[in-house]
């Protein structure tokens, strides 16, 4: 599913390394997650707005029409 | 070796646990198999990988239970289908041990230990799906409230 995580991980000036460290996963599973190819489990999306200083809505919503 | 802690990854090792299944699963179905074609159904009994075949099998018939329960759509009352479930049991456990006890070969002793058996392997499952509605129902209370 579409995403914020790489603008927010940009705007925190991370690189997804430094990211996956933060959270505990794999480069590979952050890059993933970026391309939408991979649905992060609710734990991990908080984990990722916390480490990026964001909110779920701001990083993870998406409007009924793009579902 | 450092721990797993990618929740993809993790999945995906489940997903592999799962092949690995598969594929072992084969092989000692293949291997009785060939037991069953050489040496019959006895020689077949006498493999201890017969056993770990049926203990694999059970574990995974009392696994099941507990996703059937929760995927019945119609809650029951879990008392009133324990007591018509052990009832049938009893009523179908007292007609095997009848016949079997008025067959020349095998007298009263053998009827009513068949009966008792029978019995009991119905009524653990019974026990079982009876305590996993329960839980399930206390489940739903905890929702509602």
């Amino acid at each position: 599913m579409r995403n914020s995580v790489k603008v927010a991980r940009v705007k925190k000036d991370l690189t997804q390394q430094q990211l996956a460290d933060a959270v505990g996963i794999t480069r590979q599973t952050v890059s993933l997650i970026e391309k939408g190819k991979y649905n992060p489990s609710l734990k991990l999306c908080l984990q990722i707005c916390y480490a990026v200083g964001g909110t779920l809505d701001e990083i993870f919503w998406v409007e009924e029409e793009d579902f | 070796m450092k721990k797993i802690t990618d929740e993809r990854l993790v999945l995906r090792n489940l997903q592999n646990t799962r092949i690995v299944y598969i594929v072992q699963t084969f092989g000692i179905l293949c291997i009785l198999g060939y037991n069953l074609f050489t040496s019959g159904i006895d020689g077949m009994r006498d493999n201890p990988i017969w056993l770990v075949f049926m203990v694999s099998a059970i574990v995974s018939a009392y696994l099941s239970m507990s996703i059937s329960v929760e995927h019945e759509k119609k809650i029951r009352n879990p008392k009133k289908s324990f007591i018509i479930s052990t009832v049938i049991t009893l009523v179908i456990s007292i007609i095997i041990a009848y016949f079997v006890s008025i067959t020349p070969e095998s007298g009263l002793s053998v009827g009513i230990l068949t009966g008792v058996i029978i019995l009991i392997c119905f009524l653990i499952p019974n026990i079982y799906i009876y305590r996993l509605r329960m839980k399930q129902l206390i489940d739903l209370d905890d929702l509602e409230e």
